[in-house]
């Protein structure tokens, strides 16, 4: 197969959610988050580990790059600050962005599993299954927003990582993974599990903000909407749609307008198509001063 | 009351409240396979209980003082996870990470279990009647001022409880001592408005003018003030808010600013009345007080460009109101409260008060309201303990070994004093000097109640509730301890309480009218407060007075260059570690700094121009030396501090605590130098001056960054629009 060939007719080779058969009925778990709220406080973050039970690596795995957060807050300055020629100060503050798993529509990571241990749930999560992952890692190495983490360790009998008193924090919804699985955000699909099982023992869906992902609920600024995107009445729903951001495009309206729009919404490395299910919105920072 | 045959647990059972019934089952440190616990099915469990589903109690975080309402997951008998209660209008439903991690202050592997007395070296366990009949005996014959009680900010009824003890044994030498209090600020506002800590509306604001006030990371109610943030951003009248932050050392709240100025470390005053002078709006004294503070001089002095003083005092005209804050930054100089004084002019001069500037409520049971912590008060102490004066020393909610001043020899003089004792959580480094520890038992496990500095909207008492049964069967609650210490000196009047749950409970009871529960029954009554977890009151709102004046209003200029100790060094305040007190916490250490994302030490933060002209490159371990000490630590450069500057952050380099603390990072604490505030006594954090050398030796930084520094390489993935190119007001 060429690459002329495969840039060609992407479409048929590229597979890609939902699929005709399957549509998004009648969820489709999405999130948008507001950077220009966001203080990057890391609440988020350590409500991920303790709703996720993520084990704590300690300074010297941490050095070696084998931090477990599935949430973490990447930090830019601008690029000018502090090179030659460019600004001294930072006067226009930092750049903070929450960045977890993107929860693909074609999700790269999926392709590559040899043995299928990650792969696309009908409401539009892209899930792993810890029992069937041999840990090849191919997924981590394909994914582009590098958000996939391996259990290098057997963290549950290493020490100091969940001592006695500490296991008993462990949070019984969700499984402790042990050496050699991959990881990563699940939009915490216990909640939505949870919430999707009381719904329809009434028989109905899942109402807008009937369920919180942890790090949402614990946010202080409130900068994470989380909820069904393909439910009209959702604020998720409502803000891609006033964003015009459209889930299975590569391009939207933002891009494509020339010099400057009104839209802050976009998604990350859309250009590689991998489809994501987050929205980030732009920051703002004030021009009069 | 600790072994008498009451149960409060079982009177809780009874009650049919409180997470610890369910507990009763069995947890605690044992396991199914040593055969110390057994699997036994639930034959008649209690109503609320399904096995496998969550209940959820209310009871209030004490990670810090600001009071937000948490809401404790707790199945099969354990507490899961904390989250905020939405009906709080202090955290609103929110937390922090701080608070987050308020779990692993309750699991803490390296909580203390059992009352120790000092044999040597090592710490012998003894029993609870013995603690105290050794206290009995080292208060016989001693006289009330040669006894000291330290402690952290108290209020609510444990306050009260402390204030009677402390009359019973006659001590009137009670030092409340906070390491990161406010003390200027408070002081300072005091004069300008009448009240320590008025209500500020940020979300009321169009521009907001904070010098140093780290409101979105550690300063006074975070939470809270970040949801105002939340709010000013999406604008009034569909203007979006304007935040400016002037300070030496980036802050979180400074990341986040759409104007982040750095100013020459202490003189954010002169900028004050540097902007007051451009403002051009005030006549008569003021306007005579800042006549000298013309552009020229300000901006030589502060470092200010000319252009942004004219651009802050243009939009400060343009839009109002605004909101002028005063935070630590501000406030750590010997000239700490003329700075705050001049910062809170501003206020006046843009006719703020009593729009964004507000009347603070208060609770109307003075007994009730929070004794706030100073650092005035750990010098008194401490000028006490070295001329030996203090036979008897307490110790409760505070580690002054770890952070007095170096220059203060702290640990030193508490070795004078005769007896000490220390209520802990952890073998902290005070707990460390102390003849006796009493272990104490986790926020999530003791009853009480609280009353926040900073109220929100209307006053609050809040509830702190066991949020299951105790972890470790040999601690106890505070309230337990005082209540059994005082029965000691005031049987009579304490024996109707069996314990401080019935102290509580009979307490609030007796106000049961005040506190709204009027209509209710006694049972109804007390059902309906711990099941809320906040008790709402109206409270009693001090109107907002003080001087508008510039009367005696005088900023020193810029110190001079000083030749042989050329920086400036700033204690950084990190969000999650504070003055280090949950260090011990690994959420917390594994929780990047969101300014440089360095994880599990300490670094020093110099700016890059700074760094080439000493040659140093991040990694190099420098030695940091100022009149009291010296430290050595891994150099991080930081474009977002001034170049006059550098900052160490606080919270870590422990000497004790745990093992998730003790060994990691340095202690800046130990190389400050014991300055005080003019005004008013305060520690003034920043105004130790120090020289950086090299040490010839580099590491590899532990950070979450790239190799690659906070750039971004290639695509951008953050970006940043301006103000010109969107309305916030129309979105969702």
């Amino acid at each position: 197969m060429s690459v002329s060939n495969l840039l060609e007719n992407w479409s048929q080779f590229r597979h890609f959610h939902p699929v005709d058969d399957k549509p998004h009925d009648p969820y489709k778990w999405a999130m948008s988050i507001d950077l220009d709220a966001c203080s990057g406080c890391n609440a988020c973050s350590v409500a991920c580990y303790a709703e996720n039970n993520l084990p704590v690596v300690g300074r010297e795995k941490y050095a070696h790059g084998h931090v477990m957060h599935w949430m973490r807050i990447e930090h830019y300055w601008d690029e000018d600050v502090g090179e030659e020629g460019g600004r001294e100060f930072p006067d226009q503050g930092a750049q903070f962005l929450p960045m977890m798993c993107q929860q693909c529509e074609a999700a790269p990571c999926e392709t590559v599993c040899p043995v299928g241990a990650t792969n696309h749930t009908a409401d539009g999560l892209n899930s792993q299954i810890y029992n069937r992952c041999v840990g090849s890692r191919y997924c981590e190495a394909n994914c582009p927003y590098k958000v996939r983490y391996f259990n290098w360790y057997d963290y549950p009998t290493t020490d100091n990582v969940w001592p006695a008193e500490m296991t008993q924090q462990l949070n019984p919804d969700v499984t402790v993974r042990g050496k050699g699985v991959m990881e990563k955000c699940t939009f915490c699909v216990q909640r939505l599990n949870a919430a999707k099982v009381a719904a329809k023992s009434e028989g109905r869906i899942v109402h807008d903000g009937e369920v919180q992902t942890a790090c949402q609920q614990a946010c202080p600024t409130s900068a994470i909407s989380f909820g069904n995107l393909v439910d009209p009445e959702s604020r998720v729903h409502k803000q891609w749609q006033a964003q015009q951001v459209e889930i299975d495009k590569e391009k939207q309206a933002k891009d494509m307008q020339e010099g400057g729009t009104e839209l802050r919404g976009y998604r990350i490395l859309e250009n590689m198509r991998p489809y994501p299910s987050v929205m980030y919105l732009e920051r703002v920072r004030e021009s009069a001063v | 009351m600790i072994d008498s045959g009451f149960d409060r647990r079982d009177f809780l059972k009874v009650m049919g409240w409180g997470g610890t019934a369910v507990a009763l089952s069995g947890c605690g440190n044992t396991s199914i396979e040593d055969g110390k616990e057994t699997v036994v099915s639930y034959v008649e469990a209690p109503d609320y209980v399904i096995p496998g589903v969550g209940v959820y109690y209310n009871s209030t975080c004490a990670q810090c003082d600001a009071g937000c309402s948490i809401n404790g997951k707790v199945r099969e008998g354990r507490v899961l996870k904390l989250e905020g209660n939405p009906a709080s209008p202090i955290n609103r439903g929110k937390t922090c990470g701080l608070g987050q991690a308020g779990v692993q202050h309750h699991y803490n592997p390296d909580r203390v279990r059992e009352p120790l007395l000092r044999n040597g070296d090592k710490g012998e366990t003894i029993t609870w009647e013995k603690a105290y009949a050794l206290i009995a005996e080292k208060l016989k014959g001693v006289k009330g001022e040669e006894i000291a009680f330290l402690s952290g900010g108290v209020s609510g009824h444990l306050k009260a409880l402390l204030g009677n003890y402390l009359d019973s044994i006659g001590c009137k030498n009670h030092y409340v001592y906070e390491a990161l209090a406010p003390g200027v600020v408070r002081a300072a506002n005091k004069k300008a408005y009448g009240v320590e800590m008025p209500r500020y509306n940020i979300n009321k604001a169009k521009v907001v003018l904070s010098f140093g006030a780290d409101f979105l990371g550690a300063w006074v109610s975070p939470v809270h003030f970040s949801q105002q943030y939340a709010q000013f951003r999406k604008g009034v009248d569909g203007q979006r808010g304007v935040l400016i932050q002037v300070e030496s050392k980036m802050t979180l709240t400074g990341a986040n600013a759409d104007r982040w100025i750095p100013v020459r470390p202490g003189t954010e005053g002169i900028l004050a009345l540097g902007i007051i002078n451009a403002l051009g709006t005030t006549s008569g004294e003021i306007a005579a007080a800042v006549k000298e503070y013309d552009k020229a001089r300000v901006s030589k002095e502060t470092g200010v460009p000319p252009g942004h003083i004219d651009k802050i005092a243009a939009l400060l005209k343009l839009r109002s109101p605004s909101l002028v804050l005063v935070g630590s930054a501000a406030e750590g100089y010997a000239h700490g409260s003329q700075n705050a004084a001049a910062i809170n002019l501003l206020n006046h001069v843009l006719g703020n008060i009593g729009k964004t500037v507000q009347a603070a409520s208060s609770v109307p049971f003075p007994q009730l309201s929070p004794t706030k912590g100073n650092t005035a008060a750990l010098k008194s102490l401490n000028d006490g303990l070295a001329a030996g004066k203090f036979k008897v020393v307490f110790n409760y909610a505070a580690n002054p070994v770890f952070t007095a001043p170096g220059a203060m020899k702290f640990k030193d003089n508490l070795a004078k004093a005769g007896f000490k004792v220390a209520f802990a959580h952890y073998l902290d480094e005070t707990a460390l000097q102390a003849d006796l520890v009493l272990p104490l038992d986790s926020a999530l496990e003791d009853w009480g109640t609280q009353v926040p500095e900073y109220l929100a909207d209307g006053a609050q008492i809040n509830i702190q509730q066991p949020l299951m049964e105790k972890l470790h069967a040999n601690t106890r609650g505070m309230g337990d301890i005082l209540l059994t210490l005082i029965k000691q000196r005031r049987a009579d009047s304490y024996k109707n309480y069996e314990d401080y749950y019935a102290y509580l409970r009979a307490a609030m009871l007796q106000n049961k009218g005040a506190l709204g529960g009027g209509g209710l029954d006694e049972d109804a009554f007390w059902n309906e407060t711990l099941t809320k977890g906040i008790i709402k009151m109206s409270g009693t709102t001090v109107a907002l007075s003080g001087r508008t004046g510039a009367s005696g209003l005088t900023v020193p200029g810029a110190v001079e260059c000083d030749e042989q100790y050329p920086l400036q060094l700033i204690p950084g305040v990190n969000i999650s570690l504070r003055d280090g007190r949950h260090s011990n916490q690994p959420w917390l250490q594994e929780s990047p700094d969101p300014l440089t994302t360095i994880v599990w030490d300490s670094w020093v933060e110099i700016h890059p121009k700074k760094a080439a002209e000493l040659g140093i490159v991040e990694g190099d371990i420098v030695e940091v030396t100022s009149r009291t000490g010296s430290i050595r630590v891994q150099a991080y450069l930081f474009p977002g501090i001034h170049p006059d500057a550098i900052s160490i952050p606080i919270g870590q380099g422990h000497e004790a605590l745990g093992r998730y603390a003790k060994g990691y990072g340095v202690n800046p604490f130990q190389i400050l130098d014991a300055i005080y505030d003019k005004e008013t006594g305060e520690l003034a954090m920043h105004e130790t001056r120090v020289k950086v050398s090299k040490t010839g030796q580099r590491v590899i930084v532990v950070k979450d960054e790239s190799a690659a520094g906070a750039k971004q390489i290639r695509e951008k993935i953050a970006g940043r629009m301006s103000t010109d190119e969107v309305d916030l007001s129309k979105e969702v």
